[in-house]
């Protein structure tokens, strides 16, 4: 079979759908990235006019251009998007359409998940612009405080809108972090150790860990506070056992990882693209390696310094205040190795490299003044002022918006295949420089002279007019900066020449492909002995086109991939990928049912939506697998791997654990919020304790053994292929025993509305009761697959997955057990 | 996956310990410890200097398993970076946790 016929073979294997269809059935992560990248522009943009809008009201004193209720919109909305909208969801679909080309692999471990994360962002991202074309959009300033955002001070819509759809959008954000952490363990070219890796997956690895771990207490926040405003169960009310500054904890034990969560991704851009515009290799691989484990670390110990004006103790205040400086360290490491790679190498100052330059420039001063900010005394001076505003956009500005341009240069030709033409850039690039600098060098002076954040006008006599009217000017500059990027980079991908295939001679996989890339990537997976493959066999694409890497027979007619040991990146097994499917989008328009039943307070609609969405995973799961045993499948080089579907340690099973990763997370932040209200709060102890029952702590306890034994047990019969359906029956009433004892602390709470305790309980009764649930879904989800002839000793993969979940409910359920029901006993 | 945890090891427990003194921290100013005089420091100084203590001897015994043949990855790259994570989390512990001995503990 030559190149061509193999081509052709591939793409009617791999291709979406013809016309409009392909949109809305594509699981490709090609297509799901450019989704995302051009949704997230969309936001981008959206978000941009809003800050015009911010700078027309600034420019002059007195100013009637918007009043203090549509301008307290727009700052919130703009921050929101920026934030939740475009940046996030911009790391999602960078790393969604590179990491496979990157990491010499067709796909990401789950296509199905990157559509259904992508509908769900395109889904929630309309209800927050939908609040905003109505003129009812959030009000309370991007994070949202109480007891300004709670139902005595905000009554309306607005906050609901917030709460509901950012929460929606976040299941896009862990839907992506799985698939990208799940994609780089396990799904690279062959020979690709953990030291041959790109350096760009390290740091999408790491930022994909943090989001795993960073999101879950922004989205326990706003389930608790729209518990409040929705049902009254007053967890940020202090005369009720709450306390307002739960809420500051849970947004920021998120907010500040969420800067790094931005920045991280944006630097392995920076490690990437550096070195090729510096020609030469970047400078300390394993220094920047665990420099960014490391920032991602500390990033978790700095979330009260943006709370250290709260009254908390000195010795808090300087635990944190020493977390923040210290994480300057990491990021410098980072930045001096950028500039030894440059000393090292030849710099050669095309489009991208302007880009790098903006970012050393302004990000290094955001870094600066965010020391400044970390010491407590200079914080209380500048905290709520526009010098914070300022800071945090030098360090999100400089740290991520310069260098996506320089990716976007720089991957241009890549997924276009066109080189650049049209000149426009450098001016663009000099307007964008300018004009931020103008803007927001000036912010800091205004700061410093008093001005506060989020005010809608000031007084002509305060001495800060000329100043905010330079300020705005700047802003107007940057904007008309950033216009021309995009007229720019419409032009070059609709009319300029034909690119290379490797125009900067780049030595990683994404270079090794035909331009614009094919739906399957390579023709055939390479086999990895370096960094970078390309510089080392500049042939490679041309060898992996005639099908002499792996897995380069396209016979079978199966979108097959294969997975690798996570650390020698050696072949361990085969994948079968499912096919383009709607399946995503019509999940994710039931998912959205769910969240806009809640919004609108159609509440009769919320169980129709959950037994849809619990249909669909059901179908979803449903549609994997197969009734015969797969022989394992010769993936070229005389190497014989088994399926998937026939091993303990599947996608799937790692999957399920970075998926609980998170939710131990929600968990444990769920705990900490309760210990912080026992700990904290005024109106503790609360007036009646739950009562303590031994026969529901007894059937908790006996149900977690009997589910934890029972799993156990099927698995091991369907492995010596013995009858599974008892202990499977086990299993169910262990699950069964668990939810029951879960209802208990659900219906006997203590008067959940009159206290923050008994609000607590319910909330934590909720919790296990709705994995009992899933749960005893899965297990009859089990039962159904082995009575119908899914499962062998062979395709055994399902087993372990649902184990897993066992283990995780018995241990859940045992600590909520024990946390409801011993303060009752003691007392 | 056990070199992947041999990297994240050394920060993951300075974020257990660091939350776990902020907690105790915050224990003690809750629930009002106070008075109590061990030898020649008070309760509280006693028992975040011990907290502080026991976290930088946990980050030297880990950093001292990533240096042991015994526990270290056999792959050069992954043992340099664990050992790098290593001396961030001994470092970052003895740094952040400082304040344990030095300032008012509820002021």
């Amino acid at each position: 079979m030559n190149a061509l016929e193999r081509h052709r073979k591939l793409t009617a294997i791999w291709a979406s759908q013809p016309g409009m269809a392909r949109w809305f059935s594509t699981v490709n992560h090609s297509d799901v990235g450019k989704l995302f990248l051009v949704t997230a522009g969309f936001f981008f943009l959206v978000g941009g006019v809003l800050a015009m809008l911010i700078r027309a009201q600034l420019a002059t004193p007195h100013s009637a251009f918007a009043g203090p209720e549509i301008y307290n919109q727009i700052f919130t909305m703009h921050g929101t998007i920026m934030m939740f909208l475009f940046a996030i969801p911009t790391f999602e679909g960078l790393a969604m359409y590179l990491l496979p080309k990157l990491l010499g692999t067709r796909d990401l471990a789950f296509p199905r998940l990157s559509a259904y994360g992508y509908w769900c962002y395109v889904f929630g991202g309309t209800m927050l612009l939908a609040s905003m074309v109505l003129g009812i959009a959030p009000d309370g300033g991007w994070f949202m405080y109480p007891p300004l955002t709670g139902p005595l001070y905000s009554p309306g819509i607005n906050t609901d809108f917030w709460l509901i759809g950012i929460t929606f959008v976040e299941i896009s954000a862990i839907a992506a972090a799985v698939e990208i952490t799940v994609s780089i363990l396990k799904y690279r070219a062959p020979g690709m150790s953990l030291d041959k890796m790109p350096i760009f997956a390290w740091y999408a690895l790491v930022t994909a860990l943090m989001i795993l771990t960073g999101f879950p207490p922004l989205i326990l926040g706003s389930i608790l506070l729209e518990l409040e405003r929705a049902f009254g169960l007053p967890f940020f009310q202090a005369d009720l056992g709450g306390d307002s500054l739960l809420w500051q904890h849970l947004f920021w034990l998120f907010g500040h990882p969420e800067v790094y969560i931005i920045f991280l991704p944006a630097a392995g851009v920076i490690s990437t693209v550096l070195p090729v515009m510096c020609r030469t290799t970047i400078l300390g691989y394993g220094w920047i390696v665990a420099s960014a484990v490391a920032l991602a670390f500390l990033s978790f110990g700095l979330w009260v310094h943006h709370m250290f004006t709260t009254g908390i103790p000195h010795m808090g205040l300087a635990f944190f205040s020493a977390a923040s400086t210290l994480v300057a360290v990491p990021t410098g490491v980072q930045i001096f190795a950028w500039i030894g790679t440059m000393w090292k190498g030849r710099p050669n100052l095309r489009m991208p490299m302007l880009h790098l330059l903006g970012f050393f420039f302004t990000f290094v001063i955001g870094g600066l003044t965010g020391v400044m900010v970390a010491i407590v005394p200079f914080d209380w001076q500048a905290h709520d002022t526009a010098f914070i505003t300022a800071h945090l956009h030098y360090v999100l500005f400089g740290g991520f918006v310069f260098p996506i341009l320089a990716g976007l240069y720089y991957w241009l030709p890549q997924v276009t295949g066109r080189r650049r033409f049209f000149r426009l850039g450098e001016l663009a690039f000099a307007l964008i420089f300018i004009g931020f600098h103008v803007t927001f060098l000036a912010m800091h002076w205004v700061g410093l002279l008093g001005q506060r954040r989020r005010i809608s006008t000031y007084l002509p006599e305060d001495g800060w007019t000329t100043i905010n009217l330079i300020s705005s000017i700047g802003s107007f500059v940057l904007a008309i900066g950033i216009a021309m990027v995009i007229i720019d980079l419409v032009l070059q991908a609709l009319t300029a020449r034909r690119s290379p295939r490797n125009p900067w001679n780049a030595g990683t996989l994404e270079w090794a492909m035909m331009k614009p890339p094919p739906a399957y990537n390579f023709a055939s997976l390479p086999h990895v002995t370096s960094r970078e493959p390309v510089t080392d066999d500049p042939q490679m694409a041309i060898r992996l086109a005639r099908g002499e890497g792996y897995l380069g027979d396209p016979g079978r007619g199966w979108r097959e991939s294969l997975t690798v040991d996570i650390a020698s990146g050696k072949p361990d097994f085969h994948v079968i990928y499912p096919t383009n499917t709607r399946l995503p989008i019509v999940m994710a328009a039931v998912t959205g049912v769910f969240f806009l039943s809640l919004l609108l307070k159609f509440y009769w609609t919320v169980p129709l939506a959950v037994i849809g969405v619990a249909a669909l995973a059901w179908r979803w799961a449903w549609s994997l697998g197969r009734k015969a045993d797969l022989a394992p499948q010769l993936i070229g080089r005389d190497i014989e791997l088994p399926n998937a579907t026939g091993v303990d340690r599947s996608p799937s099973w790692w999957g399920s654990l970075f998926l609980l990763t998170a939710n131990a997370t929600f968990f444990g932040s769920l705990l900490f919020g309760f210990a912080f209200l026992w700990t904290v709060a005024p109106g503790w102890p609360p007036p009646a304790w739950f009562a303590a029952s031994a026969v529901e702590v007894g059937l908790g306890m006996a149900g977690a053994t009997l589910a934890v034994v029972g799993i156990r047990r099927a698995l091991r019969a369907n492995l010596m292929d013995g009858d599974v359906r008892l202990w499977l029956a086990v299993t169910f009433a262990g699950v069964l025993a668990m939810g029951i004892a879960a209802g208990g602390v659900i219906l006997r709470a203590p008067t959940p509305g009159e206290h923050a305790y008994g609000a607590t309980l319910l909330v934590l009764g909720g919790y296990a009761f709705f994995h009992a649930a899933l749960a005893a879904l899965m297990v009859a989800f089990l039962a159904a697959r082995v009575a119908l002839g899914f499962t062998s000793p062979v395709r055994r993969a399902e087993f372990p997955v649902v184990n897993l979940w066992i283990d995780y409910l018995a241990g859940v359920s045992t600590l909520i057990l024990i946390v409801a029901h011993l303060p009752g006993w003691l007392t | 996956m056990r070199d992947v945890l041999r990297i994240l090891a050394a920060p993951l427990l300075w974020l257990a310990s660091f939350t776990a003194v902020y907690g105790l921290h915050g224990l003690i100013c809750g629930h009002g410890i106070d008075g109590e005089i061990v030898g020649l420091m008070s309760l509280q100084r006693v028992l975040m200097a011990t907290a502080w203590l026991l976290a930088i001897g946990a980050q030297t015994a880990l950093l001292w398993a990533l240096h042991a043949p015994r526990f270290a990855s056999p792959s050069p790259f992954v043992g340099f970076v664990s050992r790098g994570t290593g001396w961030v989390g001994l470092v970052a512990s003895v740094w952040t946790l400082f304040p344990a001995v030095a300032t008012t503990y509820c002021l």
